[in-house]
């Protein structure tokens, strides 16, 4: 386990070098001289003369090679600065924070809810495989991968808010604000759970352990909970980890329509006003952020089964 | 009782698929010929008929600069299934070329390319999509592009793993044995052999990247507005929404049955694949044309 998670851990420490090259040539590959479009975006477009732009750009540094450069960077990231907003003119690293927490909550709160639903449903279908509930999850979780995420979103606030005038369609603070949102990204994300867990609850009870549990006498509640489960928890755990970054191309566009405050709300408002250290910002949060959710999915597999000695 | 039951279950089957291929090939059909079938040009303004509810001569009504928006669904299927098509095509030609090579000839190029596509894989495709896409200036020929860069590594896995797989076999060790050149054994043998599964899974990922084209129009990331595309006739229609609903509702139903018809599509190959033997040699047939 340990000797698993240390060969993931230093593969996830190469990917995110990996990334903050990458990160850093988003800003240093712009069409046009990186000091002129940097100068032009202080100066309201209108571009100073030559030896103007020559003296701002040995100032900074960007005369440098570089290598010299991505390590200067390196180490304004790693000290949280992460420079100044085109359209703003404010540190972009402000408030990104903030925006982390509306996103991870979205994520948190539809994931839950997602597994509330999808385990029990995936158990009832796969005891009784075949029948009306089976075909009706089949069909559900078909249409649930065939619905546009931002057309359901809209259809969901024409009636809930529109319509009714339940919930409300834009913003966040309450609890009701979470409601829409929510929804949208875990309804597509129950269909394909439950569906997962439906199918490998049907491979599990092929094997011999719940035949010798079911000759024990053991009620099937209790085979559920005690055999069965345990036993797909490290697959499912995986699943979930994926969904997760399945369900942040959703919430990008759930978060736009309700305007919650969140990395994608953010992320499409940068990437619209060409706001370039945001969207840089953005996508280094974004990636290190799966980097290490994959690393923690990893540790909580190996937790639910020790016998994964070997990665691959 | 169960025996005949066992014997009547392929005919719905094989009516369900052919009714699924029906309806695609109606919608297809439209689309390919939408200079046709549309009755009005999709971009004609007519001001004085803005927002007309469905009924006659416009279809589906009028939007909010009174183009008909029956024609424009046309034509954004047109735009949408061409786009996408180019888009798999694209990511399952670089995907299969790499993952077979590497799975082939294994060594440092292999862990190499997988790495990098794990790599990928953990982060959220559309996200890096976008963030191509956007930095690289909007159009387009750039979103396709954009999209073909997250996808490929799908394909470059699952052809990889394949591959490993299939070369293991015997048949693959008799022809490495009657000397065949590596180039022979991938065209005549392997691909031949994994052309099954990497076609469902071509169905699966056209219904990823139209929802994802579809998507990015909505934001304002895709096509450019006033273009008739589905998703960017949705995000043009919000506005009027809770007066005019059928300007969204009329998009929307059209994305989500083409790409539920093309996700049964997918189960249906899928369904026939896994009855391997009679279909892979049609298949090879008509895929791969024998060399004599």
């Amino acid at each position: 386990m340990v000797r698993r998670l240390s060969h993931r851990l230093v593969q996830s420490v190469i990917l995110l070098f990996l990334v903050s090259i990458a990160g850093f040539a988003l800003l240093r590959l712009l069409p046009g001289d990186f000091a002129e479009v940097l100068l032009l975006s202080q100066m309201d477009g209108t571009l100073p003369d030559a030896a103007a732009v020559e003296r701002f750009s040995a100032e900074n540094g960007f005369d440098d090679p570089l290598p010299v450069q991505y390590l200067h960077w390196l180490g304004n990231v790693l000290t949280g600065d992460l420079g100044t907003s085109f359209v703003t003119g404010e540190s972009v690293s402000g408030d990104i924070l903030l925006r982390i927490r509306q996103s991870l909550i979205l994520a948190l709160l539809s994931i839950g809810l997602a597994l509330v639903l999808a385990v029990p449903i995936g158990c009832f279908c796969a005891y009784h495989a075949g029948g009306l509930a089976d075909r009706l999850l089949a069909a559900a979780s078909v249409a649930g991968l065939s619905i546009p995420n931002f057309w359901y979103a809209l259809l969901l606030a024409l009636l809930f808010s529109l319509t009714l005038g339940w919930l409300p369609s834009s913003g966040h603070g309450t609890l009701a604000h979470a409601v829409l949102p929510t929804l949208v990204i875990a309804t597509t994300m129950t269909g394909v759970i439950a569906r997962f867990v439906r199918a490998r609850l049907l491979d599990e009870f092929h094997h011999a352990y719940i035949r010798t549990a079911k000759a024990k006498g053991l009620s099937q509640t209790r085979i559920l909970l005690h055999h069965a489960l345990p036993n797909i928890l490290p697959s499912l755990l995986t699943l979930t980890g994926l969904q997760f970054a399945r369900a942040f191309d959703g919430m990008i566009i759930v978060e736009t329509i309700f305007a919650w405050p969140g990395i994608g709300s953010l992320l499409v408002a940068s990437l619209l006003n060409r706001d370039y250290p945001l969207i840089q910002v953005c996508f280094l949060v974004i990636a290190c952020g799966y980097i290490i959710i994959n690393l923690l999915v990893d540790y909580l597999v190996t937790l639910a089964d020790p016998r994964i000695q070997e990665a691959i | 009782m169960a025996r005949a039951h066992s014997l009547f279950r392929p005919k719905p089957d094989a009516q369900r698929r052919q009714t699924r291929a029906g309806l695609l090939a109606c919608l297809i059909l439209m689309i390919v010929l939408a200079p046709l079938a549309a009755p009005y040009p999709p971009d004609q303004i007519d001001i004085l008929n803005r927002l007309v509810p469905p009924g006659w001569p416009h279809l589906l009504g009028t939007d909010q600069m009174g183009r008909d928006v029956f024609s424009r669904l046309l034509y954004a299927g047109r735009l949408t299934t061409g786009a996408a098509l180019l888009v798999v095509l694209a990511s399952a030609l670089t995907g299969t070329l790499l993952g077979c090579v590497c799975g082939y000839l294994g060594g440092w190029p292999d862990q190499l390319l997988m790495r990098f596509c794990e790599g990928l894989s953990v982060l959220p495709a559309l996200a890096i999509a976008m963030i191509i896409a956007g930095v690289m200036g909007l159009g387009l020929a750039v979103v396709l592009l954009a999209l073909t860069a997250v996808h490929w590594t799908e394909y470059a896995r699952l052809v990889r793993n394949m591959i490993l797989v299939e070369r293991a076999k015997l048949y693959v060790q008799a022809a490495e044995a009657l000397g065949s050149s590596r180039r022979r054994i991938v065209h005549r043998h392997l691909l031949p052999n994994i052309a099954a599964p990497l076609l469902t899974m071509a169905a699966y990922s056209l219904s990823w990247v139209i929802l994802a084209f579809a998507g990015l129009s909505f934001l304002g990331l895709g096509v450019e507005p006033g273009t008739a595309e589905w998703g960017r006739m949705i995000a043009d229609a919000r506005n009027h929404m809770r007066s005019h609903p059928h300007l969204v509702l009329a998009p929307g139903l059209t994305i989500t049955a083409f790409v539920m018809l093309v996700n049964l599509l997918g189960d249906g190959i899928g369904d026939r694949m896994r009855s391997r033997h009679t279909n892979l040699l049609t298949l090879r047939k008509t895929i791969f044309k024998p060399r004599s």
